[in-house]
């Protein structure tokens, strides 16, 4: 494999909160090896499963977020194999790391014992709430994430539960993975000028709390408006959210003034609208001040069509307007086809399944479908690819 | 120790990821600003090429606080925390680059940069003359990073559509997945993750672009479709489908692998707690808590037996966490060994003991407010750890620096394109006033001084 990562050993201990960082410097050359316990690594255990395949190797998720790298088991509960991780660990360039923030330490691997004797070493802890503050042994979930960011109670309708963005997704801590990736090349970058590696403390609640100023804390002390959850519109300004067409729903956001223009003359034009019209309306605050009004007009112009329709129609006119997808819309969308988005790779026991292709085109070879390894496929000869 | 050793421990001592990295960035809302926002936190100089003709949303949303007032009016294109949020650290240049002399400024410019970076349309940057090879012919090493929402390439059926963040997370499947299995999607309304998981993305590439040139000293082409980048975090979903013909959708807090997981109400007004049980263990854990006679009940016995009883559990811990204050409730349940949370509202996070601990928040001076507060950046090298300098930028207030000192533009070149109102410079630069979160910020940094203004 070649790719600005090629020759980088990173030793893989995370499971969720740092595959789809990892996953990613795989397809850019790195040699990434998934350190697993005799049980295997976590994701192996989650739903859901290929028909068929034996159950370590059948876990969708795995097989999507382990691609491209390799797997070695080594229980450092035992003499011999805390030896083994230890060798790994010394001669790593980079280490993901989403145990407890003490659990190496006590084995004697945590990142102040290996620095000592492997200075270069880049160790990215990933930990629930970060290395320090009264919340350090908390733990955490996805859902966890969201609820302490501010983003949970913002989400949802008024008469049920605040509710998770993405759901099942997993969306903070693919965002934590993401930002593991992200530190890992910066530490790079540093140790090229130092010759040192470091330690990067990321925490879970910090990947979710960085993705939410739109809810507001900053703004709150400005403002002092307290934060609702409002359903699927938004109080910004309207129309923003989703709206139902005859057959579903599309979700329509408005805020450049020539945007709104743009829906006003198409009311106007298909409704007889004279009054949406009204330069006042450009106002987006005014817009927002006067929700039902808007919301009203909208419903009336969408209510018309099919998404179908509506979505074709107010794209031609330059309105942002998207349909509401599911994943077999999305499997079926007709600019991912086009553009040939979906792929396929192999499942670890064998057998093809559709994946989402590359998340960005390069004129460098960036990318690659290689499958993920099945359970200890690379426990011998124990070591790197590069070595 | 000799002079030179202690001056270069000096300069290490400043030394960051991105020391000497100079970051054009032609960005508006969030997606692209907050690429270049993460960069400038690592020491890499940010410009962010602007228009008071054609300013970015942030500039346009303004304030409350300051609607009506015509003497501060000048203000409030700064007055958004999202041009904090977005753009802390950077340095704003504005340029009018539909007027030739503009463009010529800014191609100048950046062929004086490492990187290029762009969330306005793959359209408007080849009409610009500011597609990839344009910047390429003037910047051979460039590392060229757009993220438009559907992808650069003119063939392709979405190519000329509108699509900003927040419909963005309808249309890549994200407010299907929202919300409760009996209702209409939820919708992620108040949040765009997909300007945020692209800019994360993108922040990456860029990283993995400098690499690249290092090594090999090309110019590097990266072209993020925003739809793309987004699906790509729906993997198993995707294969799930292909394989079984089974859409994955919304089914609330609800997990797919163990039960319980959900928000659940607390004593109070729109109280919630989130609570996950991730093994047996947990679970058990829980039982002994509540002393509710679930360790014994066969519905409840094994994860298997939870799952296929979810309701009638959702109802128990519900009826029973309805008792306690959420604060109290969540770390009695994390001293068991847990994972819960309570759900926290804006008023929570401002108090929260874990964000002042970390420093989750910052304030920094800008040229405009006194004091500017803005979400502290996350990646926390602990060697070369970020830093935070300043508050966005007003526009156009280093216009004249960057162009002269980095554009190598002469002065009088810089004053004629400002008298020709093609580039601009910071409006009103002697109105500087006070946010009213200034009176509040005692509760966020309560260990400082009485007098916070003296925080900066």
């Amino acid at each position: 494999m070649s790719g600005p990562l090629e020759g980088l050993k990173v030793v893989d201990l995370s499971a969720l909160a740092g595959a789809y960082g990892t996953r990613l410097m795989a397809s850019m050359g790195a040699d990434v090896l998934k350190v697993e316990p005799p049980q295997g690594n976590p994701m192996r255990q989650l739903a859901p499963f290929a028909d068929g395949a034996p159950e370590n190797e059948a876990s969708l998720w795995w097989a999507y977020l382990a691609m491209g790298t390799r797997s070695a088991v080594v229980d450092p509960r035992t003499d011999e194999g805390a030896e083994q991780l230890r060798t790994l660990l010394l001669e790593a360039d980079v280490v993901v790391d989403d145990q407890g923030p003490d659990e190496l330490d006590e084995l004697g691997l945590g990142y102040a014992a290996i620095a000592r004797e492997n200075p270069g070493v880049i160790w990215i802890s990933i930990t629930p709430f970060g290395r320090s503050g009264p919340k350090r042994d908390w733990k955490l979930t996805n859902l966890g994430a969201w609820a302490a960011s501010g983003v949970l109670y913002t989400v949802g309708f008024e008469d049920q539960p605040p509710v998770a963005p993405g759901g099942p997704a997993q969306l903070a801590l693919h965002g934590t993975a993401l930002n593991g990736a992200i530190s890992a090349l910066l530490a790079l970058r540093v140790r090229r000028q130092t010759g040192r590696g470091q330690l990067v403390d990321l925490a879970i609640s910090e990947a979710a709390l960085m993705v939410s100023p739109e809810t507001g804390t900053t703004v709150f002390l400005d403002d002092r408006v307290h934060r609702v959850r409002s359903g699927n519109r938004r109080t910004l300004s309207r129309p923003f959210g989703l709206y139902p067409c005859s057959d579903g729903y599309i979700s329509i956001l408005i805020l450049m003034p020539r945007h709104w223009e743009s829906l006003a003359n198409w009311m106007h034009e298909a409704m007889g609208n004279e009054a949406a019209t009204d330069p006042v309306f450009g106002d987006m605050v005014v817009r927002g001040e006067t929700m039902e009004l808007i919301d009203g007009w909208t419903e009336e112009l969408c209510g018309s069509m099919t998404c179908l329709e509506f979505f074709q129609e107010a794209q031609r006119r330059g309105i942002p307007v998207t349909p509401v997808s599911t994943i077999e819309a999305l499997l079926t969308d007709p600019h991912l086809e086009a553009v040939g988005f979906w792929e396929q790779t192999e499942l670890p026991a064998g057998g093809e399944v559709a994946i989402p292709g590359p998340a960005f085109r390069s004129n460098m070879d960036w990318w690659s479908t290689a499958r993920a390894p099945r359970l200890g496929e690379h426990s011998t000869p124990l070591g790197w690819h590069t070595a | 120790m000799t002079d030179d050793v202690a001056a270069e421990e000096a300069a290490n001592d400043d030394l960051q990821a991105l020391t000497g990295v100079k970051v054009f960035e032609l960005g508006i809302a969030i997606a692209s600003p907050f690429v270049g926002r993460n960069l400038a936190a690592h020491g890499a100089e940010v410009y962010k090429i602007e228009s008071p003709t054609s300013p970015d949303i942030v500039r346009l949303i303004g304030s409350a606080w300051l609607r009506d007032n015509e003497e501060l009016a000048p203000v409030m294109p700064d007055s958004s925390p999202y041009v904090s949020e977005m753009n802390a650290d950077k340095k704003s240049v504005a340029l009018d680059l539909k007027q030739p002399s503009g463009l010529a400024a800014a191609r100048q410019l950046l062929a004086e940069c490492d990187v290029f970076v762009a969330n306005v349309t793959a359209r408007a940057l080849v009409d610009l003359g500011l597609d990839f090879e344009a910047v390429r012919a003037i910047n051979p090493t460039v590392v060229y990073v757009q993220l438009p929402g559907f992808g650069s390439d003119p063939e392709s059926p979405y190519y000329p559509f509108v699509a900003w963040g927040p419909n963005q997370a309808p249309l890549v499947g994200l407010d299907d997945l929202t919300g409760h299995a009996d209702r209409e999607p939820a919708g992620v309304a108040t949040i765009a993750p997909p300007d945020y998981y692209a800019a994360l993305h993108a922040t990456y590439l860029v990283l993995a672009g400098l690499e690249q040139r290092d090594k090999t000293g090309e110019g590097v082409h990266v072209d993020i479709s925003q739809f793309e980048a987004t699906i790509a975090l729906l993997g198993p979903f995707a294969s799930e489908f292909s394989l079984t013909g089974n859409g994955q959708s919304r089914i609330g807090n609800r997990s797919l692998w163990y039960a319980p997981e959900g928000v659940y109400p607390c004593q109070g007004h729109e109280r919630w707690i989130a609570i996950s049980c991730e093994d047996d263990e947990q679970w058990q854990s829980l039982a002994a808590f509540a002393a509710k006679g679930w360790a014994t009940d066969a519905r409840f016995d094994t994860n298997e037996h939870r799952m296929t009883n979810v309701e009638a559990l959702d109802a128990a811990v519900a009826e029973w966490t309805a008792d306690f204050a959420n604060e109290d409730l969540a770390h009695r349940l994390q001293a068991r060994g847990i994972a819960a949370h309570i759900v926290a509202t804006n008023e929570d996070l401002i108090g929260d003991s874990q964000v002042r601990e970390r420093g989750n928040y910052l304030v920094r001076p800008n040229s405009r407010f006194k004091r500017e507060l803005f979400t502290a950046n996350m990646h926390r090298l602990t060697e070369t750890p970020p830093i935070n300098v300043r508050g966005g930028p007003s526009t156009g207030e280093h216009t004249v620096e960057v162009l002269t000192e980095v554009a190598g533009m002469s002065e009088a070149e810089v004053q004629a394109l400002i008298a020709d109102d093609v580039a601009f410079t910071m409006d009103a630069p002697e109105l500087q006033v006070e946010r009213p979160s200034e009176q509040w910020l005692h509760i966020l940094f309560p260990s400082e001084a009485e007098d916070t203004r003296d925080l900066a």
